[in-house]
């Protein structure tokens, strides 16, 4: 068979896939819809991987760790006391009637989520250094588990946060169900900016050391301490447009429902996110085509 | 059917320059962001396509660009011009053991490797207990890889490519890898599974294994396509092209060009060519050498080495005790081996030629030949040892006390 023939074959489709389901065209990396749908057919190809994988990163973690899931707990819980200490009894700052540990924890989950999701993942592509020299697999699905195993995380510390609420006796209002779309934001922006910290990582190790400082800068740039209510009203515009900031205060909103969820913010985030992620990942698949050649 | 095809395929690595960073603080800080590189085609326009069940053989020289096609074949990195297309699941038999994790159990891990080469996890789950009890694993299937020796971790890892049942399995120098008994049953497993129907794609520096596997051969040189045939015709090819016509030897520049080697055949003790050398038996190296002027202490070296680049002994004119004045014209050196300490398969050739003053070699051609070794005196191992038998039945040790 000659090779016309065989791209003819390609053209017809459904021929083709009744002959195999898994036949592919290896390109090179271009900005083509044609290359991106790949990107996408072979991530639903290895949808397996992404679980399992994500379920051994969850495991993995706290194997022969004393303390083991707890851990998950423990960062956000020391945060709190921290900052309880610091800002409802050091200095107070205006939480509309809610007790202070409430207020902040309530805020310091989807910060714990982001903050750690976006750290851990930066480093997953340098960390796995082995497996793309030498094996195929989307790449992207590395730091997509991270974020994964941060969800987990959240999920066990949003069980501390139910004990607190009953213990201060906050009931939770009608908007609870917003929890939803703001986690999706959160979780969106926090793949986002995993596909391209970690690789950019990859050129540049820098992104890992800075790591720590732009998490810590970020959180106070993020209604995390104090609430959007204490931003001048003059900076909003600029300030709403930091994704954070609506994902934290509205989850903080939809939990106690001290006021109604601030549906601008929130709406800035979402387009912020949705963006940040199309531009990320026809990144990501771009770099992903050399990234084995020089990690 | 086509299960792969190559159709104009290039790729090209960009290499760092050599080179001190430009002076000054924003010149060094622009040479750390973006440094001058260097192009290099690893593989250039290259065309071939594989038929379903065909076993294909790719062999090449170092550096001809064998290692890349394996990675361009895999996914693992993109070309840089061209398509390739493939038709079917492309399963890697060494690589599923690379991707193993420490932290996890053997089961965790078979169903790790397997997504890693696409597979759904109710795929795996159905061969599981098969890949289990081939591997004997059973008792050890729960205990964290990290535990595991290196056999087992081997064992596990085979078993599981060899259950996989992809449409194309691509080889990558497996049976470089692990013992004797191992290399039998990965050769065994091979020639099941090629003979199942399924596309195999071996590439090596095993010219004696890819003889065996591979039913059509695709030479590699220097990132090109050199040809395409029988195992036999590509392998003599192969040959020819490490000869000392060769160009890469003729490119290289010998310092001055006051002394040459110019060619090394193999003979018998009684000075016939020998078109296959024999493990254990006698071989007389001769080396030819041209010195337009003359040329003083001069050493001579031949080195053999395995076809993946590892020197396996040195001849050398230094251990005749010293070292020798060369007038000007040619001339021969003779090295007697009284028996050739290696076992069958392929070898390829350095010669080297110093003197004593100088750390830079007068002459320096590696690869400038290959040769085969012939003769089943090496049953297993690596070498070949001289040696004198006795067999005394007990019987006889007790009539003597």
């Amino acid at each position: 068979m000659n090779l016309t023939r065989y791209d003819d074959m390609l053209s017809i489709g459904p021929y083709w896939l009744m002959a195999s389901s898994s036949a592919k065209i290896i390109l090179p990396p271009a900005f083509t819809l044609r290359y991106f749908a790949r990107g996408i057919a072979d991530l639903v190809a290895y949808r397996d991987l992404l679980f399992s994988l994500s379920q051994h990163r969850v495991r993995v973690r706290y194997k022969q760790s004393a303390l083991g899931m707890a851990w998950a707990v423990l960062q956000p819980l020391a945060m709190m006391f921290i900052y309880t200490i610091l800002f409802s009894v050091f200095t107070r700052v205006p939480t509309a009637g809610i007790p202070y540990p409430v207020f902040v924890f309530c805020a310091l989950l989807p910060w714990t989520f982001f903050s750690t999701a976006v750290a851990n993942s930066a480093g997953s592509l340098t960390g796995h250094r082995e497996l793309i020299a030498k094996v195929f697999f989307p790449r992207e699905i590395l730091p997509f588990t991270y974020v994964f195993a941060a969800v987990f995380d959240l999920l066990i510390a949003s069980v501390i946060l139910a004990g607190m609420m009953i213990y201060y006796g906050v009931a939770p209002q009608a908007q609870l169900f917003w929890v939803l779309p703001v986690l999706l934001v959160a979780l969106v922006f926090a793949i986002s900016l995993s596909l391209l910290f970690s690789s950019l990582q990859v050129r540049f190790r820098d992104i890992s050391l800075a790591m720590p400082l732009l998490m810590q800068l970020w959180m106070f740039a993020s209604p995390v301490v104090y609430s959007l209510d204490a931003v001048p009203e003059r900076y909003r515009g600029w300030y709403v447009l930091n994704p954070m900031v609506g994902v934290v205060e509205n989850f903080r909103r939809a939990i106690v429902g001290q006021a109604p969820i601030d549906v601008p913010s929130l709406a800035s985030a979402a387009a912020v996110s949705v963006t940040l992620f199309l531009v990320s990942y026809l990144l990501f698949k771009h770099q992903e085509a050399t990234m084995a050649d020089i990690i | 059917m086509i299960d792969l095809a190559f159709l104009n395929v290039s790729k090209r690595y960009r290499i760092p320059s050599e080179g001190a960073p430009p002076p000054g603080l924003i010149g060094r800080w622009r040479h750390r962001i973006a440094r001058p590189t260097t192009e290099f085609w690893a593989v250039r326009d290259v065309n071939f396509e594989i038929s379903r069940g065909e076993s294909v053989g790719v062999i090449g020289h170092n550096g001809a660009g064998k290692s890349t096609m394996l990675k361009l074949l895999s996914s693992i990195t993109a070309p840089t011009q061209g398509e390739i297309h493939v038709n079917g699941r492309i399963a890697a038999l060494l690589e599923v053991g690379s991707g193993f994790h420490p932290e996890l159990t053997g089961r965790e891990n078979v169903y790790l490797g397997g997504a890693l080469l696409g597979m759904r996890r109710a795929e795996i789950t159905s061969k599981l207990d098969r890949i289990v009890e081939f591997a004997g694993m059973s008792r050890f299937i729960d205990v964290p890889v990290k535990r595991y020796s290196s056999g087992m971790y081997v064992r596990l890892g085979f078993s599981m490519a060899a259950h996989l049942e992809p449409d194309i399995l691509l080889l990558d120098e497996v049976l470089a890898v692990g013992d004797a008994s191992f290399q039998d049953k990965c050769i065994g497993r091979i020639e099941q599974l090629r003979n199942s129907g399924i596309t195999i794609v071996f590439i090596s520096h095993d010219l004696m294994a890819v003889q065996r596997i591979c039913s059509r051969v695709l030479l590699m040189q220097q990132g090109q396509l050199a040809g395409s045939g029988t195992a036999e015709e590509m392998i003599h090819r192969y040959h020819e092209i490490s000869r000392f016509q060769n160009t890469r030897s003729v490119e290289r520049n010998i310092t001055g060009a006051r002394a040459a080697s110019t060619g090394i055949e193999f003979l018998s003790p009684a000075g016939d060519a020998l078109t296959a050398l024999p493990s254990g038996g006698p071989v007389l190296f001769r080396l030819r050498y041209e010195t337009p002027e003359a040329v003083s202490k001069v050493r001579f070296l031949v080195v053999v080495q395995s076809l993946d680049g590892v020197a396996q002994f040195t001849l050398d004119s230094r251990l005749a005790g010293r070292l020798f004045d060369l007038p000007a014209g040619g001339g021969e050196v003779d090295f007697h081996v009284d028996s050739l300490p290696l076992r069958d398969g392929f070898y390829a050739i350095d010669t080297v030629l110093y003197t004593e003053y100088e750390a830079e070699a007068l002459d320096y051609q590696p690869g400038c030949a290959t040769v085969q070794v012939q003769g089943e005196r090496v049953r297993e191992g690596l070498y070949y040892v001289p040696q004198r038998v006795e067999v005394r039945p007990a019987a006889v040790v007790s009539n003597r006390s």
